[in-house]
């Protein structure tokens, strides 16, 4: 069973002017930290308030934990960091664990227990008598996200989570949500720090104009198809040589080569070539490029792509 | 238990504004005096004479009139003042919490969208029910105490303020959903309470009037609006028992109220945050 389920979900704004979601078909399993990026304006905040019930779907399905979007109910194991959420300024931060832990359905001495925990999760301990009109961006980000955790949710939406937040935290809150995520936990995230999704998540979205362009794992993500890194001990020149009679195109990167092949045959050929001529190869590795560099290539390239 | 929960945090907002102190202040200081400066002698038992803030009242006078006059300034300065205070301190209340950022976590949370505005809405009727019988029961119970006159018509009374105030609420209700601003709501709510007068009256202007359709308009208004006029009538003889000729009014009033939070929670019920 996948925890978030759409079907053609789309959503359009301004009777139609606006089209924030097109025809989005996604699935997310169970226990996996989930990151969906995209351009400002792309839509990951719609899709995430839609699957909430905050706005409803101009078409198409959707199911959360197994229930129809239509159906609050499942929202008693949900949790939900809103971008630019606020709380009513005038309450303690103990306060606004209580309340809002309260309206998630969760028994108020089991509240009572929770916050000192929930606070010291966020590093926010010293704070919980402190009304939080008090507190810096961060903190508020901060208390945000440990009201998210108030009901001990099974899935969990954050959008934008490390917004404000110094990057000691970040790293933090990179660790609890893999904490999370090891306790069977499934985290749908919204982010533009790509290279902190690229360390967490387990599988990328990217959406752009409403629409879904990619969807994989991190590591499909930054592999670039048939092209390898060739580390040798020596004989640089007879792999130039030995390209260039292959019609193969290498370029040199920091010392080492970059050779692009057709397949792996291609590659294998290349290598009996090498190694007739006794050149001693260190390493052949498969070229990675950042999430950054994927993103930027996806998003600009696909300009008007096809669904 | 979650319902308890919104009603209880709109409770603590509205109490986090000033108003409601001023309010509670004022409240205050009324009880204060009734404790204080209201004497009530009983000399030989029959003979008792009242000292009314420091001015002897001649026994001549009866001394039920004196506490339902007393208890009749008391609600009737609620139903107006009280009213206006309490519509303009709660007036923000809807649309601060339809704001991005906080509308959004309330629809996240495991409850209907009805139970949501619900929620807001009894927990402003609540605190203003608070305030409300916060004067009327300790004003009533001094007097009481201090009279012998145990006139339960005054906490009637009270009941009549607060529903007067769930029914302008109401529209309040409505308007912040629909046009959400708090200082437009109030205006428009101002208006009907300032035109009720006028709307109950409107027999005398008939001959003023251009045409027929004005008037029709105008009986229409009159009989669609909630008549705050004649709910201040109704509480005023509730405290005084006097005879109510009808209580149709307040209920057209109810019938009024029922509408806009119904209207109310389908626009929000529909609405995309
Ligand atoms: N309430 C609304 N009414 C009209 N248009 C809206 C509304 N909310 C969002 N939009 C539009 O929908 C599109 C998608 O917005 P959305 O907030 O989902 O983007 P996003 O991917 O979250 O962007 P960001 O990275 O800036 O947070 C935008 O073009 C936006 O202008
Ligand atoms: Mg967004």
């Amino acid at each position: 069973m996948y925890v978030v389920e759409t079907d053609n979900l789309t959503k359009y704004y301004s009777r139609g002017k606006i089209k924030a979601l097109e025809d989005f078909t996604l699935q997310v399993e169970k226990g996996k930290i989930f990151s969906l990026l995209g351009p400002n304006g792309a839509g990951k905040t719609t899709l995430i308030k839609v699957l909430l019930g905050i706005v409803f779907p101009t078409r198409g399905s959707a199911k959360i934990l197994g229930e129809d979007i239509s159906n609050a109910g499942a929202h008693s194991r949900v949790g939900y960091l809103a971008e630019n959420h606020r709380f009513p300024e005038f309450l303690t931060a103990n306060q606004v664990l209580f309340y809002y832990g309260k309206m998630s359905g969760v028994e108020p001495a089991l509240l009572k227990e929770r916050i000192p925990q929930l606070l010291k999760l966020v590093k926010l301990e010293n704070w919980g008598d402190t009304k939080i009109r008090k507190f810096s961006k961060g903190m508020m980000q901060r208390m945000g996200l440990a009201q998210a955790l108030s009901n001990d949710p099974d899935l969990l939406f954050l959008d934008e989570p490390t917004d404000g937040i110094d990057p000691v935290g970040r790293r933090e809150i990179r660790d609890l949500l893999k904490n999370l995520r090891d306790r069977g936990k499934t985290i749908f995230l919204n982010s533009h720090l790509l290279s902190e999704v690229e360390r967490v998540s387990d599988e990328v979205a990217i959406l752009k104009n409403g629409r879904l362009l990619q969807k994989g794992t991190v590591e499909e993500m930054v592999s670039v198809k048939q092209q390898f890194t060739l580390q040798l001990a020596e004989g640089y020149d007879l792999l130039q040589a030995l390209c260039a009679e292959l019609a193969l195109p290498l370029v040199s990167q920091n010392g080492s080569f970059i050779v692009s092949v057709r397949d792996d045959a291609q590659l294998n050929h290349l290598i009996d070539k090498l190694r007739e001529r006794q050149v001693l190869i260190r390493g052949i590795v498969p070229r990675k490029i950042t999430l950054e560099d994927f993103f930027i290539e996806v998003v600009e390239d696909k300009e008007v792509a096809a669904p | 238990m979650k319902l308890l929960a919104i009603i209880q945090l709109t409770f603590r907002e509205s109490l986090a504004r000033k108003t409601f102190i001023a309010f509670f202040g004022l409240s205050t200081l009324v009880n204060l005096l009734f404790l204080f400066a209201l004497n009530l002698d009983i000399v030989d038992g029959a003979e008792s004479y009242i000292s009314l803030f420091g001015k002897e009242i001649d026994q001549a006078f009866e001394l039920e009139k004196i506490v339902y006059g007393i208890e009749s300034v008391v609600a009737v300065g609620l139903f107006t003042g009280g009213l206006f205070m309490s519509l303009f301190a709660t007036s923000s209340l809807i649309p601060a919490f339809l704001e991005k950022g906080s509308i959004d976590l309330l629809i996240s949370k495991p409850l209907s969208r009805f139970t949501i505005l619900a929620g807001r809405y009894l927990g402003a009727v609540a605190i203003v029910a608070f305030n409300v019988f916060y004067l009327v029961g300790f004003s009533w119970l001094i007097l009481s105490f201090k009279t012998g006159v145990w006139n339960f018509g005054f906490l009637l009374a009270g009941v009549m303020i607060v529903l007067t105030y769930a029914i302008l609420y109401a529209l309040m209700a409505f308007l912040g959903v629909t046009i959400r601003s708090g200082p437009f709501s109030l205006m428009i709510t101002y208006a009907i309470l300032f035109f009720s007068p006028l709307l109950l009256q409107r027999e005398a202007i008939y001959a003023l009037l251009s045409g027929k359709f004005w008037g029709y308009l105008l009986d229409f208004l009159y009989h669609f609006l909630p008549k705050t006029t004649e709910l201040g009538n109704i509480t005023r003889m509730l405290v005084q028992h006097a005879e109510i000729a009808s209580w149709l009014p307040a209920l057209t009033s109810l019938l009024f109220g029922a509408l806009m939070f119904a209207a109310a929670s389908m626009i929000f019920k529909r609405k995309d945050f």
